[in-house]
């Protein structure tokens, strides 16, 4: 063994408390890394598996050949085919069968009166099919519809929502029908697929409810008769087609669906972890570097001495390096067995609190094998990399003098350095937000901003230390006085260790200043646009919930307390070439209820030909009142529509506007999103409330809110994502922390005999714990004031970025009580860091910490 | 008050030891640092402990200072049994009634020279007597330093304000352990003479381990120890008497 090796491994040996810290933190980056893209894999397969089993009686799916994408939608619109195809393919030589397959929206009421799902994944009703081989449903109990008003439904929707089988409660289509459950379903032998809901009814009911008229299906599924491979099969169906249907493989089609799921929903979902599992890495960068530097610093001596004897830069830098990589390695590879773990965990947590994780072994792909721990190995060794050069360059000759408090820090060049970059900082963020709006631009002043707030930390650190400790002095006395003093020792190790915990708290800054302004600016644009009285809606996030009867406006609107109540109904189409989401309603109506900005031209009267668009989108097509514009709608038809008015506000009101006669020809499921109603003169809050509440009731229930009821609730899901970002920040948040303490105790070895004194002369085993968790409570609220300017600043900025990217406008809210509780969390925090290394220095032994070299 | 000091017959002691045994380790790596010692430290008085390295003068300090404890016997600072003191006990008692003066490293760097000397007594909570303070600052003749922090000052002012820390509670007793080690002569001969003056002027107690008969020459009495044993006590000492009576000890050996 050489001898940088041997040193290496001795020290290791001597030290291994030291290494401790770098360990954990090293540690859960890497597990949650590994955890992360371990779970993607494993689910990706699942999904895979249970898509492949469900769809194996499938050979070929006939349906619409265009759908319709409009911007920010995952999944195209199809228009439904004809049911009468049905009989055609069943000539066509190799078919054994073939199934209408009617799907729509359909929310099922639990037993609590409460609808069940609707906050994400799908809930789904369609026709119950006969034929097991084409049903990706598989009956567990109880039987198959047979009459109206019969549904199976599959078995986790029924568990969730408390239902059995002989129950009888609502489905809403979004028109509430009084169903029985007469049969439980599975899903791939799951108890259904992931939380999509799923209700099964006869054909005629399903008919009857979920399509716009009799006859039409959203596909045609086929099996094919033994020996007939699948693209046979397709080959043959696509010769009696008629031009707009086309026909897919079953295999094509399962992997749509996989794609869908696997491609959507688990793409965005592994990135937003991985982009955390970042975060903390990044924070536990400067915790590892701070260590060595620490462990580095209090080595001079003896690296002195070894150079004074003879050996060479390269050997003591080699020496702290294969230290790193020594961490490193063990704590990657424990990281990775760590994640492994996390995600078997949470395979048996999910099925446990009831979201059905997909059946199969855990999955871990070469890549969740390998980038973990060289990610480990890579933020150890790049955060070693600095100290150790900086022990190779330790002169011999300090081996003589007396080890002196590391006083770096302060310098002139850095504090002209961090000025500059601020400076630049702020000169990019600002063009790139108010002069030329650019996310780039943007982007590169908020990643320079977090730069400078790094390298000037060494330099503000004193003076925010002597000012955050200013009233300990008073507080505390001498010990709040030796408390501030230790913090303020050494600059440049107060500043790195705050770093990391100021960039966990940046992050959690930057998130709560973000979704309160987003909160704020939901809360702005009802106020703004929206200019009746109640709303009424269906509580539905992503793709799931049924929306609103379409007859709901009308009955409400016949109240005698109501003035005008206008639904507001969903389309598609193209216009010009690009998928837009249209909205359906009755024009004038929406005028009175809603606040449309300056509005060119006139909406009355729009009739079946014309439409109302935005100031935006009719810059984007040059058009003007008068002139025409193409649309085609889902079912290839094409109509040429007049503009008859331009409006300069689309919040609420969405991008088109189109009568309810214009849409009936191309409609299929008909559900309001959006019930907007403004009560007669003279009526009464309360009142008119109550009198539309008794009308919902009657059509499923839905809720009505008051306009402040209605913003709130429009930014109800910011406040349930800010819930995660935080759980997932925790963890940046623990191994600052880890880092904290790992500094303390670092210095508290260093000083052992400096606490040996105190206590000799009189301090208590207290008051020497207090100085230490004081020192603590400094540095993490300097970390803490640092992460709450940077994150707030940050916040602003993407805030005023998105303002600028966005046509509507983003209002900037600075959220001060949960801000303040950030604070409060970030110096609470700090104390605890403290505690362990203040119990290790109370236990000191006075007489042999004196007599410590 | 020093009246009590001079003449020597009911004298009260402020410090002292009784059969006290101090053994490191056990089996067969077992030192005996202690053997049987009992010696008073008389009130009033500077006391120089002596003996060769090894000879247990360090412990018998530590142990009558209350920062180490007797393995048997027992010690007394006034009539208090350090031995039934738990630590909270033991640290109030060193922060009221006991100063000290280490060889080095004997000052809180990050604080100044006047937050150093008032350490004890800031730690106590209370706010002493300023004019005692303020005339000890004049003793150790340290007024234009009282800014300072500790690394700005030589060795023998580190010293001096370590002394006047040691005296700033009027502590009953103040226990040095080699004071003038790390200091060239003449430092050490200020310190010393520091030592002796403020005992002298002001009544206090100190009690100094050293190995060096110049520093021991300071002091009112000599007490010698020698494996673990007390040997010798000498009244007014030289130090050439000192030196004489320590190479005795080397004859035998």
């Amino acid at each position: 063994m050489n001898a940088a090796l041997r040193l290496s491994a001795a020290s290791l040996r001597a030290h291994k408390r030291r290494f401790a810290g770098t360990f954990l933190a090293v540690f859960l980056g890497v597990a949650f890394l590994a955890g992360t893209l371990v779970m993607g894999d494993t689910l990706r397969a699942g999904f895979d598996t249970m898509f492949g089993n469900a769809a194996r009686g499938t050979d070929a799916v006939v349906r619409s050949a265009d759908a319709i994408t409009t911007p920010g939608e995952a999944q195209g619109v199809r228009q439904p085919v004809d049911t009468g195809l049905t009989q055609t393919i069943e000539q066509v030589p190799g078919v054994a069968a073939a199934v209408p397959d009617i799907q729509g929206a359909g929310q099922l009421v639990g037993a609590d009166g409460e609808p069940i799902g609707g906050q994400g994944p799908p809930t789904v009703a369609g026709n119950w099919i006969t034929d097991p081989e084409l049903n990706p449903y598989r009956l567990a109990e109880g039987r198959a519809p047979q009459k109206s008003g019969e549904v199976v439904v599959n078995r986790g929707t029924a568990e969730r929502g408390g239902l059995s089988l002989g129950d009888t409660t609502v489905l809403r289509t979004p028109d509430p029908v009084q169903v029985t459950i007469v049969g439980l379903a599975t899903f791939a032998g799951e108890d259904g697929m992931a939380q999509v809901t799923y209700t099964g009814m006869t054909r005629a009911d399903a008919e009857k409810y979920l399509t716009a008229r009799p006859g039409e299906a959203a596909g045609i599924l086929v099996r094919a008769e033994p020996g007939v491979s699948q693209q046979e099969l397709v080959d043959r169906l696509a010769d009696v087609l008629p031009q707009d249907v086309e026909a897919i493989t079953g295999q094509e089609s399962a992997e749509e669906n996989n794609e869908m799921i696997s491609g959507q929903f688990l793409s965005i979902f592994t990135v937003f972890l991985l982009v955390f599992s970042g975060v903390a890495l990044l924070v536990a960068t400067f915790s590892i570097h701070n260590t060595f530097a620490i462990v580095v610093a209090q080595r001079t001596r003896e690296n002195a001495l070894l150079r004074a004897l003879g050996a060479s830069r390269r050997q003591i830098t080699a020496t702290t390096l294969v230290e790193a990589t020594a961490v490193a390695l063990t704590a990657s590879l424990a990281g990775l067995a760590g994640g492994i773990g996390i995600a078997a965990g949470l395979q048996a947590l999910f099925p446990a609190i009831g979201f059905p994780f997909p059946e199969g072994s855990l999955v871990v792909g070469a890549v969740s094998l390998a980038l973990p721990p060289a990610v480990g190995v890579v933020v150890c060794l790049g955060s070693a990399l600095v100290p150790a050069l900086r022990a190779g360059r330790t002169a011999p000759l300090a081996a003589l003098r007396e080890t002196a408090v590391d006083s770096s820090g302060a310098s002139r060049s850095r504090a002209l350095t961090g000025a500059v970059l601020g400076g630049l900082a702020l000169a990019l963020t600002l063009t790139g937000v108010l002069v030329t709006p650019s996310l780039w631009l943007a982007g590169t002043g908020a990643a320079l901003a977090l730069v400078t707030f790094v390298v000037l930390g060494p330099v503000a650190s004193s003076t925010a230390v002597r000012v955050l400790g200013g009233p300990l002095h008073r507080l505390r006395g001498i010990t709040g006085r030796l408390a501030r003093r230790n913090a303020l020792r050494s600059p440049k190790r107060t500043a790195a260790t705050a770093s990391a915990l100021m960039i966990g708290v940046a992050v959690v800054s930057l998130f709560t200043v973000f979704g309160a302004s987003l909160k704020a600016t939901m809360d702005q644009t009802v106020s703004r646009s929206f200019a009746g009285d109640v709303a009424v809606s269906a509580p539905a996030f992503g793709a799931g919930g049924s929306g609103l009867s379409p007859r709901l406006a009308p009955a409400v609107g016949e109240l005698p307390e109501v003035d005008t109540a206008v639904g507001l109904g969903r389309g598609v189409a193209e216009v010009e070439g690009d998928g837009r989401a249209l909205t359906v309603t009755d024009p004038e109506a929406l005028e009175r209820t809603f606040d449309l900005g300056e509005i060119r031209g006139s909406l009355t009267d729009l009739g079946t030909t014309g439409l109302a668009l935005t100031e935006k989108e009719a810059d984007r097509l040059d058009v003007a009142p008068g002139d025409t514009t193409r649309l085609t709608f889902t079912d290839g038809r094409e109509q040429t529509f007049t503009v008859r008015a331009v409006y300069g506000r689309s919040e609420l009101a969405g991008d088109y506007v189109i009568t309810r006669e214009a849409w009936a020809p191309h409609r299929t499921q008909d559900a309001d999103t959006l019930v907007a109603v403004s009560f007669a003169d003279g009526v009464s809050a309360e009142e008119g409330k109550a009198a539309v509440e008794k009308v919902a009731a009657q059509y499923g229930n839905p809720e009505v809110q008051t306009r402040e009821e209605y913003a709130e609730s429009s930014a109800g899901g910011i406040d349930m994502m800010l819930t995660l970002v935080y759980a997932l920040l925790a963890l940046a948040v623990l191994i600052a922390l880890l880092g904290i303490a790992n500094t303390l105790t670092l210095a508290i070895h260093e000083r052992t005999r400096e606490l040996g004194l105190l206590r000799a002369v009189g301090q208590t085993r207290a008051q020497l714990r207090a100085m230490v968790r004081w020192e603590s409570v400094l540095v993490a609220a300097f970390g803490t004031a640092g992460g709450l300017a940077l994150g707030s600043f940050l916040g602003w900025v993407l805030v005023a970025a998105s303002d600028g990217a966005s046509d509507s406008a983003f209002a900037f809210a600075v959220p001060p009580v949960r801000l303040a509780l950030v604070a409060l969390v970030g110096v609470a925090a700090g104390a605890l860091a403290g505690v362990r290394p203040a119990g290790r220095a109370a236990r000191l032994n006075v007489l042999r910490a004196i007599a410590t070299e | 008050m020093t009246a009590t000091a001079t003449t020597g017959s009911v004298t009260r002691t402020a410090a002292r030891v009784v059969d006290a045994v101090k053994v490191y380790g056990t089996g067969d790596t077992a030192v005996r640092a202690l053997d049987g010692v009992t010696v008073g430290f008389p009130a009033g008085r500077f006391t120089a402990i002596m003996g060769p390295s090894g000879s247990g003068k360090s412990t018998l300090m530590h142990c009558a200072a209350g920062l180490d404890t007797l393995t048997s016997g027992s010690a007394y600072i006034g009539d208090t049994d350090l031995g039934g003191l738990d630590d909270r006990r033991l640290t109030l008692l060193r922060r009221d009634r006991v100063g000290f003066v280490f060889q080095a490293f004997n000052l809180v760097p990050t604080l100044t020279v006047a937050e150093n000397i008032t350490l004890p007594l800031d730690l106590a909570g209370g706010g002493g007597d300023p004019e005692w303070i303020d005339s000890l600052i004049d003793v150790v003749g340290l007024r234009d330093r009282l800014g300072h922090r500790p690394a700005e000052l030589s060795g023998g002012q580190q010293q001096r304000v370590a002394v006047a820390r040691a005296f700033a509670g009027r502590p009953d007793v103040v226990f040095a352990d080699e004071p003038t080690g790390n200091l060239d002569s003449r430092s050490g001969d200020e310190v010393l003479g520091l030592l002796g003056r403020t005992v002298r002027h002001t009544g206090r107690t100190v009690v100094m381990v050293t190995h060096d008969p110049v520093a021991a020459a300071h002091a009112d009495e000599v007490v010698f120890l020698a494996d673990g044993r007390l040997v010798d006590r000498m009244e007014a000492p030289t130090a050439d008497r000192v030196l004489d009576r320590m190479k005795a000890f080397e004859v035998p050996s």
